[in-house]
């Protein structure tokens, strides 16, 4: 495997720890995806997919992000009022 | 503006539902997933700015707690800090080991590394104390402004100005440097540390020191006497009709 999609792969696994939906989902998804990319062989076409992998792993980082910060709003964390 | 410190805590993760241990004694902690507090990813994200934009030249990030610590202590470098401190004790963070010590064992970390600013997350989400933050302020004798929304650092590093969330809205004060400051929850989005720089945490220095070695009473000054789950919310009643439903929301429920 060529090293830049090892590591998104390495990456997307790490990112799934913390995702809302579970590491199970994000890695039978993720490996879904790579499998149906196996045959590519153009440089450009394997640069496309792994940019497009990536942007997935931005848009799951901002999910979480976005969890956490509305999931501690909701319980009453934002602003000096104790919950 | 040279050395910046941040606390840091390791908690149970913010998303886990905790069950209480079967003596009732506390939270059930074994098997549990431990994180960063939110509040201190959030500290350690405004610290990380501060150097980004030349206002510091090194952070440093302290926690006090298990072994276990120097996995949130490495999550902070993974941030960016430069250099960890990790304060040693076996005491129970959430239950034995109570906000003035932990105020007393960071004014003996301040003591040693001299930083120009303390940064913490305002309260953690397993104690709530939101107290040691003004607790260190005082001990250190510094300035200090919590639940910070906004921090700005003046370009000599002498003074700091922190817009400050309060119940009416927010407060803006300016405060001589050294000073220890709390975030709250809008003082930024804590990044996601990436993969490389996960790696170049593990070379990053790590100092462990004993909590017993510095000197502090380690002591509870308060004790947890019991812990329950909240109660098991009752059964939803069906009404027959519209005029039921008003004539309930009148006299049962009083909010009409």
């Amino acid at each position: 495997m060529i090293p830049v999609v090892r590591d998104l792969y390495k990456r997307l696994l790490l990112v799934g720890r913390a995702y809302p939906a579970g590491l199970d989902h994000v890695r039978e998804r993720a490996k879904r995806e790579f499998l149906e990319r196996r045959d590519l062989t153009s440089e450009a076409d394997i640069r496309k997919a792994v940019g497009y992998g990536r942007y997935m792993l931005r848009e799951m980082e901002g999910v979480i992000q976005l969890k956490k910060y509305r999931t501690l709003k909701a319980r009453g964390y934002d602003g000096p009022a104790r919950p | 503006m040279r050395k910046v410190l941040v606390g840091v805590k390791r908690v149970v993760d913010y998303a886990v539902r905790v069950r209480v241990s079967a003596d009732k004694s506390g939270v059930e902690l074994a098997n549990t997933k431990m994180s960063m507090n939110p509040f201190c990813e959030i500290a350690v994200e405004e610290a990380i700015r501060l150097k980004e934009k030349g206002a510091a030249e090194e952070v440093v990030a302290v926690s006090i707690g298990p072994k276990q610590a120097q996995e949130t202590l490495r999550s902070a470098l993974a941030m960016g800090c430069d250099r960890a401190i990790h304060v040693q004790t076996d005491i129970r963070s959430d239950q034995g080991l109570n906000p003035l010590a932990i105020a007393q064992l960071l004014e003996k970390v301040v003591e040693k590394e001299s930083p120009d600013l303390v940064i913490v997350g305002k309260q953690s989400i397993d104690g709530d104390h939101a107290t040691t933050a003004p607790m260190l302020a005082e001990l250190l004798g510094w300035s200090q402004a919590t639940f910070a929304a906004r921090l700005d650092v003046a370009a000599d590093g002498a003074s700091a100005e922190v817009e400050r969330e309060t119940d009416a809205g927010t407060e803006v004060v300016k405060l001589p440097l050294p000073a220890v400051i709390s975030a709250d929850l809008r003082l930024n989005t804590p990044r996601y540390p990436k993969l490389p720089n996960i790696m170049k945490a593990k070379k990053k220095p790590l100092e462990a020191l004993e909590a017993a070695d510095l000197g502090v009473d380690l002591a509870p000054t308060l004790v947890v006497t019991g812990v329950a789950p909240p109660p098991d919310r009752a059964a939803g009643v069906t009404v027959e009709s519209v005029d039921d439903l008003v004539d309930k929301l009148k006299n049962e429920a009083a909010v009409i």
